[in-house]
C-alpha cells in the first residue's frame, strides 16, 4: 500500500487530481482504520492530509465560522469562538464518541464518510452550513443536504477534496439532542438539531435514516407559534410521520419513529424555553 | 513510579509469541449454517501456501471436552463460520489472501436456530449418535437424549413439587430469555505450535485449561500426554472464551502437514464465531403460602449450546443447580437441557450458566412479592438459606452469609426508606466440584519459584499466589517468582475456572509451603474437593463452598423513550477472607461491568444463523462512563476460608436492574433490557397482559 503525505493543499489537490479513485483520502483515520481492519476495503494507496496545515484552521470571518476539513472534533468542541458563537455546534461535536476518537477524528472525515449514525451532519444542516469542495475544476459550495446523498455516499467527486465547512452566523436559539440507546459512548440512535432565528425554523433529525431528515415545509408552517405546546406537539408528530426510519442494532424503525416524536418535541420545548 | 507492565506494553501475550521459522495461518469458514462440503477449490491459492483440507485430518478423531462431537475441520459445517479448511503462508497477509482464494462448495441441509425448535422431535438433527468424551471435564454423568438435539439433561427432584403447588396459596410463573453474548477479551485467541524433531507437540496458547487441552491434543494426535507440552503466557482477558480446545487442533494439524511451526491469531469478527455465551430460555413456576413461605418451585432451563457441545452440558447443569436459588423450598424440581442449534458454539462465560437462571429466578421472586403484596426484601429475608438448612440438592448449608449481604445491598440504595425505582437480587453460585489442585514451590536464589498451572488472564492470580506464599514463608512477595504455566514443569490442576483457583490453590499452597519449610528445598501440596450430583435426581454435593452475593439497583426511567438512568448499582460480595484487596476489588468491578453490558446492551444477533453484529460498533459493550454508577463491597468474616470471587458480582446486576424496573410496574422478561423493550413493557403496563407472547419474542 502506498502512502502519500503532501505538505500543502496544492500538492494534495494535485495528487488527488492525478490519482482520483485510485487513492483514498486519509484524514483522522478513525473510520478508514476500522474498514481496513475488518477487511471491507483494501485501498491500494492512501492520501494523508495530516501534514496539510492550512486545513486545520478554525476562524471567524465576517461573522461566518470557517472550519478547516482537518480541524478535529476536539478542536471544534474546545474553540472559544465556537463555544461563544455556535454553542450548539460545540456541543454536538463534543458528544461524538470518546475523547480519544474526538482528538483525531476530523470535520471533513465525519462529513465525507456520510455514516448515517453521526452527530455533526444534522447539527451543521440545522445551522445552514455549507461544505466547500475543491478540485481541478475549481471550487463549489454545497449544502449538507446536497453533500450527503445516502448511505456512505456523498456528492464529492473522485478528484475533489472537502476543504472547509462554512457556518453562517448562528441563529438566536439552537439546540442539539443526542439520544443513545446503549452505552454512553455509542453512536446515536436518534438526534435532533433545531435552530430558530431570522432564517426561520430548521429542524433536522439525524441518525434514524440513511441521511439527515429535514422538512422545511413543515417547519415553515409551524414556525409562527412555537410558544404553544400544541403546535410543538403537532410538528413533532408530523416529523415522526414523515421520516423514513431504518432499523438496526440500536433500535427498530418503529421505535425510532416514536423516539423521533419525543425528541423533536423536546428540542422544540428547549427552543421555546 | 511503578507502572503496571500491562500499561507499559511489557507483557508478552500469546499474540506476541513466536517460534523460529514459523508460518502464519488463516481459516476458511463456511458461509452456510448447515451443509455438506461438496468440494474445495484451491486453484486460486498462491504457490508456496499450504492448504489443510478435511482429508489431511481424516485420521484425527472427533474431539470435545464433554462430548466428542467436533472434527478438526468440518466436512459437514454445522454453523455459519464453522472452519472447513485452513492455510499456512509466510506472512499473515499472505495467509488471509490465500484463505479468501479458497472456494468451498457446500450443499445446504435444513438448519435450526432456536433451542426450543431444536428440541422438537421433528427438528433436523445436528449430530447422529453422541459419544461422551474421555476428557476429565466430562466427569459428571452426561445424559444425551438419543435421537434428539439434546446433548445433556439434568434433573433435580427434591420433595413432591405437584403436592407443593397444590398446597400453595399463590403461584406465579414466567418465561425468561437471555441472548448469546461475546466475551470480548482485548487479546483474541492466539496460538503457535510445532512438532519437535523427537515427535513432541509444543503449543503456546492462551487457555484457562492447559491440562484439559494436553489431554485432548494427545488423544487427537495419538501421543502420550507427556509428549504434548502446553505453555500459557498471560492472557489479555478471557472471561471463559479461552477454555478447552478451540483453534489449537487446527494449528497443530497445519504444523504437522507443513513440518514447520505455525501461528494463528483470530480477527475480532472471528471471535464472535468461535465461542459465545449460551442463550437461554428459562421457565419458572413458584408457589408460596399466603404468609410468604415458599412451598414449591419448578424450573425448566434450555441452554442453547450451538453447533458443538463444548462444555454446554456442564453449563446446563450449573444453570440447573443454580435454579432453586438461595432459598428454603421444600419441593423443588428442575429440568435443565443443553441443546444443539446451527449457531456458533457456546461455552464457558463468566458466571457459567448461573446468570441465566438467576435472572429468571430472581425476577420471579419479585413477581411473587407483588402478587403476595409483600415487599421483595421481606420475601427474601423470610426464605433465605441459613446454616444447617438443606439446599434442593440435599446438601446442608454452611458458611452462609445471605442475610448480611442482602441487608448491605439494600442499605446501599436506601431500599427500606423508599423502594420505588429500586430492585434487589440474591445470588448463590457453585464452584467446580469435584476438582483437584496441585502446586510445587522451590528455593531459587534468595527467593522461591512457584510451579503451578493456574493461568493469568488479568485476574491477578500470580500476585495472589505470591502474597499467600510470602505470608507462609515470611518473605516479601517480590522474592517469589510465578512463571508461565508449562505442562512440562507444573503439577496437574483441574483448570483456572469457576473462581476456584485462589480457594483451591491456597489450600494446596499452604501444604506445599509447610513441606518446603521441612525439606528446606522444595515442597509439594495437593488439595481435592470431593462431591458431585446425581444427574437424574440432582442430589449430592453441588459445591463444597458457595459464592454468595447480593445486588441492589436504583434507577429512573424516561417513560417516553424507555431509556434507563442508573443512579447506583451496588453489589455486596462474600469473600470470606480477602487475599489481594486491589485484585479482589477489580474482580468485582469487572464482573459488574460485564453484568451491566448483559443487563442493558449486549446481544450477539443472528439472521438465519449468520451473526449480524460481529464488530464492536454494532456489538456494544459498556464504557468507563457507564460503569460510574457501579459500587461494591467485600464482606469478610473472622476465621472464614477464602472464597472465590471472580464471577459472583456479575449475575446480580441484570436481575437487580430488572427488579428495579418491576418496582415501577415495568416487567421485563428478556435481556438485554434495551430502551425499546422497556418502552414495550411500559405499553404493557398501561394495558396489562401477563407476559409478552413467547412466540413473538423468538424473532
Ligand atoms: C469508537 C467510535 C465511536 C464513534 N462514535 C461516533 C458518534 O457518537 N457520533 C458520530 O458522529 N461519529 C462517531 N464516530 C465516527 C467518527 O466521528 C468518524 O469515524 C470520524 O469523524 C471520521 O473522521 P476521520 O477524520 O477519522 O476520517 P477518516 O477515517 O480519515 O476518513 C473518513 C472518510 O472520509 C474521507 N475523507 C476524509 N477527509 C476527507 C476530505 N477532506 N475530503 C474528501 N474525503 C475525505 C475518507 O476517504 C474516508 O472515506 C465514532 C467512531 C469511532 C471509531
Amino acid at each position: 500500500m502506498r502512502w502519500h503525505a503532501p505538505a500543502d493543499l496544492e500538492e494534495a489537490l494535485l495528487l488527488r487530481g492525478v490519482h482520483g479513485e485510485d487513492v483514498t483520502v486519509h484524514a483522522g483515520g478513525t473510520f478508514l482504520g476500522i474498514l481496513m481492519n475488518q477487511g471491507l476495503i483494501a485501498p491500494p494507496a492512501l492520501l494523508s492530509l495530516g501534514r496539510v496545515a492550512e486545513l486545520r484552521g478554525i476562524e471567524v470571518a465576517r461573522g461566518e465560522l470557517r472550519l478547516g476539513a482537518m480541524a478535529t472534533h476536539l478542536a471544534v468542541e474546545r474553540h472559544p469562538e465556537v463555544r461563544e458563537g455556535w454553542p450548539m455546534l460545540a456541543r454536538a461535536f463534543g458528544l461524538v464518541a470518546s475523547r480519544r476518537v474526538r482528538a483525531v477524528a476530523t470535520v471533513g472525515g465525519v462529513l465525507a464518510d456520510a455514516d448515517y449514525a453521526s452527530d455533526p451532519p444534522a447539527a451543521l444542516s440545522a445551522l445552514g452550513a455549507r461544505a466547500i469542495l475543491r478540485g481541478p475544476g475549481g471550487e463549489r459550495s454545497v449544502s449538507i443536504e446536497e453533500l450527503i446523498l445516502g448511505y456512505y455516499t456523498t456528492c464529492i467527486r473522485p478528484d475533489e477534496l472537502l476543504v472547509e465547512v462554512r457556518v453562517p452566523p448562528a441563529p438566536e436559539r439552537a439546540v442539539y439532542r443526542k439520544f443513545v440507546s446503549r452505552s454512553s459512548e455509542d453512536r446515536p440512535c436518534v438526534t435532533v438539531a433545531a435552530a430558530h432565528g431570522a432564517a426561520g425554523l430548521a429542524v433536522v433529525v439525524g441518525a434514524l435514516a440513511e441521511r439527515p431528515q429535514r422538512f422545511d415545509d413543515l417547519c415553515a408552517a409551524a414556525a409562527g407559534d412555537l410558544a404553544a405546546a400544541g403546535a410543538r406537539e403537532q410538528l413533532a408528530q408530523d416529523y415522526a410521520a414523515r421520516v423514513e426510519p431504518i432499523g438496526d442494532a440500536r433500535g427498530s424503525a418503529a421505535y425510532r419513529r416514536r423516539v423521533c416524536a419525543v425528541e423533536v418535541r423536546r428540542a422544540l420545548e428547549a427552543l421555546a424555553a | 513510579m511503578r507502572v503496571d507492565p500491562r500499561a507499559r506494553g511489557a507483557v508478552r501475550y500469546s499474540v506476541d509469541a513466536d517460534m523460529p521459522g514459523q508460518l502464519h495461518a488463516a481459516l476458511v469458514r463456511s458461509t452456510v449454517a448447515h451443509g455438506v462440503v461438496r468440494g474445495i477449490d484451491v486453484s486460486g491459492v498462491a504457490p508456496g501456501v499450504t492448504v489443510l483440507l478435511p482429508e489431511d485430518v481424516a485420521d484425527l478423531p472427533l474431539y470435545g471436552c464433554q462430548i466428542a462431537d467436533q472434527a478438526v475441520l468440518a466436512e459437514r459445517p454445522r454453523h455459519a463460520g464453522d472452519v472447513v479448511a485452513a492455510v499456512a503462508a509466510p506472512t499473515p497477509a499472505a495467509a488471509r489472501a490465500a484463505a479468501r482464494a479458497v472456494v468451498v462448495e457446500v450443499d445446504e441441509l435444513p438448519a435450526v436456530f432456536d433451542a426450543l425448535d431444536a428440541a422438537r422431535e421433528e427438528a433436523p438433527l445436528l449430530h447422529e449418535g453422541l459419544s461422551v468424551s474421555d476428557n476429565d471435564a466430562a466427569y459428571f454423568g452426561i445424559r444425551p437424549v438419543a435421537g434428539t438435539n439434546i446433548c445433556h439433561r439434568f434433573r433435580i427432584r427434591h420433595g413432591d413439587v405437584e403436592a407443593g403447588f397444590a398446597a400453595a396459596d399463590v403461584v406465579v410463573e414466567g418465561t425468561f430469555r437471555t441472548p448469546a453474548a461475546a466475551h470480548v477479551p482485548m487479546e483474541p485467541h492466539a496460538t503457535v505450535a510445532r512438532f519437535t524433531e523427537d515427535g513432541r507437540l509444543e503449543v503456546v496458547t492462551g487457555t484457562q485449561t492447559p491440562f484439559n487441552m494436553r489431554m485432548e491434543l494427545a488423544a487427537m494426535f495419538g501421543l502420550d500426554e507427556e509428549d504434548v507440552r502446553i505453555v500459557v503466557p498471560p492472557m489479555g482477558g478471557s472471561f471463559g472464551a479461552k477454555t478447552f480446545t478451540r483453534q489449537e487442533g487446527i494449528v497443530a494439524a497445519l504444523a504437522r502437514k507443513t513440518g514447520r511451526p505455525v501461528k494463528l491469531v483470530l480477527g475480532r469478527s472471528e471471535e464472535f464465531l468461535t465461542l459465545n455465551r449460551h442463550p437461554s430460555i428459562v421457565h419458572v413456576r413458584l408457589g408460596a403460602t399466603r404468609t410468604g413461605d415458599l412451598v414449591a418451585k419448578a424450573v425448566t432451563c434450555w441452554a442453547d449450546t450451538g453447533a458443538y457441545a463444548d462444555c454446554g452440558p456442564g453449563v446446563a447443569q450449573k444453570m440447573g443447580f443454580a435454579a432453586p436459588g438461595p432459598y428454603r423450598i421444600p419441593n423443588c424440581w428442575v429440568d435443565a437441557h443443553a441443546v444443539y442449534t446451527n449457531t456458533p458454539p457456546n461455552g464457558a462465560f463468566r458466571g457459567y450458566g448461573a446468570m441465566q437462571s438467576i435472572w429468571a429466578s430472581e425476577r420471579t421472586m419479585d413477581l411473587l412479592a407483588a402478587r403476595l403484596g409483600t415487599g421483595p426484601l421481606e420475601l427474601r429475608r423470610r426464605n433465605l438459606l441459613r446454616d444447617g438448612d438443606a439446599y434442593a440438592t440435599g446438601e446442608a448449608m454452611h458458611g452462609t452469609c445471605f442475610e448480611e449481604l442482602l441487608d448491605r445491598a439494600a442499605a446501599a440504595v436506601g431500599y427500606e426508606h423508599d423502594p420505588a425505582g429500586k430492585g434487589l437480587c440474591l445470588v448463590m453460585k457453585g464452584m467446580q466440584t469435584p476438582s483437584r489442585a496441585s502446586i510445587a514451590i522451590e528455593r531459587e536464589g534468595d527467593g522461591y519459584v512457584i510451579r503451578c498451572a493456574t493461568t493469568e488472564m488479568g485476574q491477578g492470580a500470580r500476585r495472589s499466589l505470591a502474597l499467600l506464599a510470602a505470608e507462609r514463608l515470611g518473605c516479601r512477595p517480590e522474592q517469589i517468582r510465578v512463571p508461565d504455566p508449562d505442562t512440562d514443569r507444573v503439577p496437574y490442576d483441574t483448570r483456572t475456572t469457576s473462581s476456584r483457583s485462589t480457594f483451591m490453590m491456597a489450600g494446596a499452597l499452604a501444604e506445599a509451603c509447610e513441606a518446603l519449610l521441612e525439606d528446606g528445598r522444595r515442597g509439594h501440596g495437593t488439595i481435592v474437593n470431593d462431591g458431585g450430583l446425581d444427574p437424574d435426581t440432582g442430589q449430592g454435593v453441588a459445591s463444597t463452598h458457595w459464592h454468595q452475593a447480593a445486588g441492589a439497583a436504583h434507577l429512573e426511567v424516561d417513560e417516553e423513550t424507555g431509556r434507563v438512568r442508573l443512579h447506583r448499582v451496588h453489589c455486596a460480595v462474600y469473600a470470606g477472607r480477602v487475599v489481594n484487596a486491589p485484585g479482589a476489588a477489580l474482580q468485582n468491578e469487572g464482573s459488574m461491568t460485564m453484568g451491566l453490558g448483559t443487563a442493558l446492551f449486549e446481544s450477539v444477533d443472528f439472521n438465519e444463523g449468520q451473526v449480524t453484529n460481529a464488530n464492536l460498533s454494532d456489538y456494544n459493550v459498556p464504557t468507563a462512563r457507564d460503569a460510574a454508577a457501579l459500587t461494591h463491597e467485600l464482606v469478610e468474616r473472622e476465621g472464614a476460608p477464602i472464597h472465590g470471587l471472580g464471577e459472583t458480582a456479575l449475575p446480580p446486576v441484570p436481575a437487580a436492574i430488572g427488579n428495579a424496573l418491576a418496582s415501577l410496574g415495568i416487567e421485563l422478561y428478556d435481556l438485554p433490557m434495551t430502551p425499546e423493550r422497556v418502552l414495550e413493557a411500559i405499553d404493557r403496563r398501561a394495558a396489562p397482559s401477563p407476559e409478552p407472547d413467547l412466540e413473538a419474542r423468538r424473532r
